[in-house]
């Protein structure tokens, strides 16, 4: 969820937050803790990387961004969940044909 | 003090539980995350929030700093997390059987004497000292897991060192098994559900297999790089395994400073 967030440009970690409860339809709400927890995880990885910094209003924001590494493994995820997407409706549509 | 400052205190606070050298990097970010996210007239933290901040702060300070590449370490590091574990069991184990046999006496009327209560090992002597070696192995495991996790090449000759010397003495969990207290409810049938003789061997045999297969992946060559100092680096040695054991270090260094 984290990298999908990433994947339009860099983001703050408030706009992680934000912008992950709007993609998830607010079914998923960071924490902050879980959130800096995660991204020093991808950041250990080499999965993104910290782009820029700037001071808002007296308080640090830093915005994170895809690594090249980092939106390939998004790319192979999102391919991965098309594919049993797809065989999920192939199936239903199967199945539905020969209820009918 | 305005509500906002009351909180933001409240928050530095929380934020205490995670390491110096996390927070000294993170800390204004998480706070200013923190901040942008509070309700009109909120004073204090939410218990969600506090017990995310707690649990994310513990993670920070005990989790194995071991980077993607080097795999092997991250597996071995893992099993020994797992050996913790499967001792943590055992000492549960201990602590059931322990009370189960004490309860069992007393309630059934079964008035020991000294020499029967000294020859099953219920005497408070006997339970602390079985207990303390029922903790023993636990915090071996947490410490050489953590150990191994900051790159300490020490710390493999001392884990494959324990688990030589476990074969002799039953420092890594075999402890309860060999107990008198299992023998007298194994036989006499008391709460075999609970604590049934089959146990005796699963966790000795767990603990070994996940001890051994822990010290092999520590013996690759792939491990090799991980536990060498940036000095010696050979051209094997990544640039970013590098830098991040130059942070691991650096990390560590700041930590022990602080205790």
């Amino acid at each position: 969820m984290i990298l999908t967030a990433l994947a339009n440009g860099s983001q703050h970690g408030y706009g992680i937050i934000t912008d992950v409860r709007e993609v998830s339809g607010g079914r998923v709400r960071l924490r902050a803790g879980t959130l800096y927890m995660a991204l020093d995880r991808l950041r250990a990885d080499e999965l993104i990387v910290v782009d820029r910094e700037e001071v808002v209003d007296g308080r640090l924001r830093r915005y994170y961004r895809l690594t090249p590494a980092g939106a390939k493994r998004l790319a192979d995820e999102a391919a991965r969940l098309q594919a049993h997407a797809a065989a999920a409706l192939r199936r239903l549509n199967l199945a539905g044909g020969m209820a009918t | 003090m305005t509500d906002r400052e009351h909180l933001e205190r409240a928050y530095r606070r929380l934020l205490a539980w995670y390491p110096r050298a996390f927070r000294r990097e993170n800390g204004p970010e998480i706070l200013a995350v923190l901040m942008a996210d509070v309700l009109d007239g909120q004073r204090r933290p939410g218990l969600a929030q506090s017990a995310d901040l707690i649990r994310s702060g513990l993670w920070m300070r005990l989790r194995p700093s071991v980077p993607a590449s080097a795999r092997t370490v991250r597996a071995a590091v893992r099993l020994m997390y797992a050996g913790a574990a499967i001792s943590t069991v055992n000492l549960i184990l201990v602590l059931a059987v322990t009370a189960d046999a004490k309860v069992y006496h007393t309630v059934l009327g079964h008035r020991l004497t000294a020499a029967q209560a000294r020859e099953l090992n219920l005497t408070t002597l006997g339970i602390t000292v079985l207990i303390v070696a029922a903790l023993i192995p636990v915090a071996l495991w947490l410490w050489m897991a953590w150990k191994t996790g900051q790159g300490r090449n020490w710390a493999r000759g001392l884990f494959l060192g324990l688990l030589v010397l476990s074969a002799q003495h039953p420092v890594f969990g075999a402890v309860a098994t060999e107990h008198p207290v299992f023998g007298v409810l194994g036989t006499a049938g008391i709460r075999e559900g609970l604590v049934p003789v089959v146990f005796g061997p699963i966790i000795p045999v767990l603990t070994w297999l996940v001890g051994i297969a822990a010290v092999l992946l520590l013996e690759l060559r792939a491990s090799g790089a991980f536990f060498k100092s940036p000095g010696d680096g050979g051209p094997a040695l990544h640039q970013a395994q590098m830098v991040e054991l130059a942070r691991i270090r650096s990390s560590s260094a700041r930590w022990t400073r602080q205790v």
